[in-house]
């Protein structure tokens, strides 16, 4: 296998390599290494490469791998949307106003993936405070798309995506408010989980909007998602919001394809505004569910058209965390974000209050769908990555968002890559199950990229 | 009372804005206005009495513990 193979593996092809002494973590890390050092010049993944703790850590791996004592996450490399704290590490939220915080303990996530064995390489961009994308001029500069260096990778996870989308790490987290896990999945070609509400802890990681906030693993692949959330998912008393619920074995499962899978089809709402190389590219991607044994049926959600409420709760709640910085250091915030993040000082109560009750409405439509199909699969995104040159205009709007609703009922919602647009950006489908149902959602999605080969396509990108 | 506009006006922005105590910058009062159509538009379409009140809520549990 070629250098440049390998920084493509997989996390199961790589724990083999390492479990028969193939190849070791410490020389895996350097090469990582050597590669962020020569690729992020031009994209600009990485806030900070930590070389010296991942070597540290790839060590402790050896060891562990000699001692016969390594689960499936040792020696796996693996890199932080900076939103999450790690001891000793700043953590900036690619935002000047914590440019310079280094937090004196590990978030919940990054514990339990050291924990695992993992390999820390560093920190990765993030959209200034996971909303606002970075103005020239900024501190910290923008990630670009290894697919083309003028388009943006999507946001806010935008180093995750990058950085795995250009063999620069094997396993990455990011968070999911309205869409900022499976938006740069989308637009980087890669697999992005947005677990259940509650399912994975969001404890020590810079909130955007308490009701809206998910954090979860990207990956190359689905089954690389499977391997992360094994570690991740789980208790975690430190975040009010997390759930009790027992946690299977994602992989257990994994194999299961999808014959006699029941797929429902939103035809209302989530194909409005979608271009059409995406629509035939998920056509396509439909057919081959429905060929590998899948039932696939349309469905309706009635109150889908009400999704952009969301917005309401999102402004509001980001506000309420950023009001007293937002009235005191003006100045710290990125042009633009700055004015975003005051639109939510401008709803009344009541209309909070009624953006709660459609998102209700919206969960309760939703879950009776969900009675009669296994899982819902809709567009990730609306079509390929924009240039920059088209979103770092001041007035560029929000785009509707597809994402959105998975957000609001907090259902799992996995993304993957369905193909490529003709200017050779990818393109990507979102698969939504039951809450805590993320066996069923990485099964579908595990089962549909062993039959298709667009999340081994490589960008042009050479170290 | 009277009924709520479709949509936000840039003088109700404004009124807001200054109400919240927030200075935005005129160069920006189109965006954020832009945000708060979108976001307001399904709720003012909305008869909150058509809706069953399912929201918000609190739920609380016998050993003590409470969420919502």
């Amino acid at each position: 296998m070629s250098a440049d193979e390998l920084c493509y593996a997989g996390i199961r092809e790589l724990g083999a390599l390492f479990r028969r002494r193939e190849l070791s973590p410490v020389d895996y890390a350097t090469d990582q290494l050597r590669r962020i050092e020569t690729l992020d010049k031009d994209l600009n993944a990485y806030v900070t490469v930590t070389a010296e703790r991942a070597l540290a850590d790839a060590r402790a791996a050896e060891a562990a791998l000699k001692r016969g004592d390594a689960g499936p996450l040792t020696g796996i490399p693996i890199a932080y949307k900076d939103l999450y704290a790690t001891k000793g590490i700043r953590t900036t939220a690619g935002s000047a106003l914590l440019a310079d915080w280094v937090p004196d303990f590990d978030c919940t996530c990054v514990a339990r993936l050291q924990q695992a064995g993992m390999v820390m390489l560093g920190k990765l961009i993030t959209h200034e405070f996971a909303f606002g994308i970075q103005f020239p001029g900024h501190r910290f500069p923008p990630a670009r798309n290894p697919w083309n260096l003028d388009h943006i990778p999507g946001g806010s996870s935008s180093g995750s995506g990058a950085a795995l989308a250009a063999g620069m790490t094997v396993g990455s987290l990011g968070s999911d408010t309205g869409g900022s896990i499976r938006g740069p999945a989308a637009f980087c070609g890669i697999a992005g989980l947005k677990p259940t509400y509650g399912r994975v802890s969001r404890a020590g990681v810079v909130t955007l909007s308490w009701t809206l906030d998910h954090t979860g693993p990207m990956a190359r692949s689905a089954e690389d998602c499977a391997f992360m959330l094994q570690a991740l998912a789980g208790h975690d008393p430190a975040d009010p919001a997390s759930a009790r619920e027992p946690v299977p074995d994602y992989l257990a499962t994994l194999e299961g394809g999808v014959k006699g899978l029941r797929v429902g089809v939103v035809r209302d709402y989530f194909f409005d505004q979608v271009e059409p190389e995406t629509v035939a590219a998920f056509e396509r991607a439909l057919a081959e569910l429905g060929r590998l044994g899948a039932t696939v049926r349309d469905v309706t959600i009635p109150s889908i058209h009400a999704t952009p409420s969301f917005m309401v709760i999102m402004l509001t709640e980001a506000f309420a965390y950023h009001e007293r910085d937002l009235r005191t250091k003006p100045e710290l915030y990125g042009d633009v974000l700055r004015e975003k993040l005051m639109a939510g000082g401008l709803f009344r109560a009541d209309e909070y209050v009624q953006a709660q009750r459609l998102r209700a409405q919206i969960r309760e439509d939703t879950a009776r769908v969900l009675q009669s199909v296994d899982v819902l699969v809709t567009p990730t995104a609306l079509g390929p990555a924009p240039a920059f040159k088209v979103v770092l205009d001041p007035d560029f709007p929000f785009a509707k968002s597809n994402m959105g609703p998975f957000n609001i009922t907090g259902l799992p919602t996995l993304a993957v890559p369905t193909g490529f647009s003709t200017t050779g950006l990818p393109l990507s489908l979102q698969i939504s199950g039951r809450p805590f149902d993320e066996a069923t959602v990485l099964r579908a999605g595990h089962a549909y990229q062993r039959e298709t080969d667009w999340h081994r396509r490589r960008p042009p990108v050479r170290a | 009372m009277p009924e709520m506009p479709p949509d936000v006006t840039l003088d109700e922005v404004k009124d807001r804005a200054r109400l919240a105590g927030l200075a935005i910058p005129s160069n920006r009062l189109a965006l954020v206005r832009g945000f708060l159509v979108n976001a307001l538009r399904p709720i003012r379409a909305l008869d909150s009495r058509t809706i069953r009140t399912v929201e918000p809520a609190v739920h609380f549990d016998a050993k003590g513990g409470s969420g919502s």
